[in-house]
């Protein structure tokens, strides 16, 4: 794993993150913020269900982030 | 892979014309097909990328899944030759491959099951090849092909040949 980051902030005077990374190419961006926000705001599984899965999938590809 | 879809216990998505489309599938829950749509099909309409650049890594990525219903669509627009997509399994040693290819399909080549192999030295020949906003994009994309594979295995959709303009669109039907 890198212990700096690949990809500078594209928003000035914050650091780098996968936001501010994904931040270089803003239609995407915003798509990005849409798909994942309306699923998390919305839809036919419970809070609990979406979590608990993330967590798993986050622990399966060993992410930390 | 006939054998694998023939013994497949997954038959929950079979429609009445027989087991569902990936597009299909994906508008059983209509809000989110439309807004991936939206955001998938951006990386085609708005040509942040080469199609044919994009094509090729969509279809290592096909390759490294295993992912027929993935491989079976083909982007009629991209110019990539059907030689270049034969060298594809081996495309180190080929040199029907550009430089700055061959390192997008590193990227190709790690995303699926080695994400952790990537080295600082492959993204940095990203940016050095297409610059940092483009090197954004390609991880973004290659991310969704990736996505697009592990969606079609679990929805176990048919590999139906489908040559299509592009392979989605935001306006557009997803194949």
């Amino acid at each position: 794993m890198s212990t700096k980051p690949r990809v500078s902030s594209a928003i000035p005077g914050e650091e780098p993150s996968f936001g501010t990374a994904l931040a270089h190419q803003p239609g995407l961006a915003g798509a990005f913020g849409m798909l994942y926000s309306t699923f998390w705001s919305k839809g036919a599984l419970d809070h609990r269900t979406k979590e608990v899965t993330r967590m798993r999938n986050a622990r399966v590809t060993d992410c930390g982030y | 892979m006939g054998s694998r879809r023939e013994n497949a216990l997954v038959t929950w998505l079979k429609t009445e014309q027989g087991i569902a489309q990936f597009d299909a599938a994906l508008a059983l829950r209509p809000e989110l097909r439309d807004l991936y749509a939206a955001f998938y099909g951006k990386l085609w309409d708005d040509e942040l990328l080469p199609s044919s650049l994009l094509e090729i890594c969509r279809l290592r990525v096909a390759q490294l899944h295993e992912c027929e219903a993935e491989l079976a669509v083909r982007h009629e627009g991209a110019s990539v030759s059907e030689e270049q997509i034969r060298a594809l399994a081996n495309w180190q040693e080929s040199d029907l491959f550009s430089e700055p290819e061959k390192a997008a399909l590193t990227l190709s080549e790690k995303v699926p099951w080695q994400h952790h192999d990537l080295t600082d030295e492959d993204y940095s020949d990203l940016r050095t090849h297409f610059g940092e906003a483009k090197a954004v994009a390609l991880t973004v994309g290659i991310a969704l092909f990736d996505a697009n594979c592990r969606l079609r295995l679990a929805f176990d959709t048919d590999p139906t040949p489908i040559r299509a303009t592009r392979p989605a669109s935001s306006q557009g039907p997803i194949y």
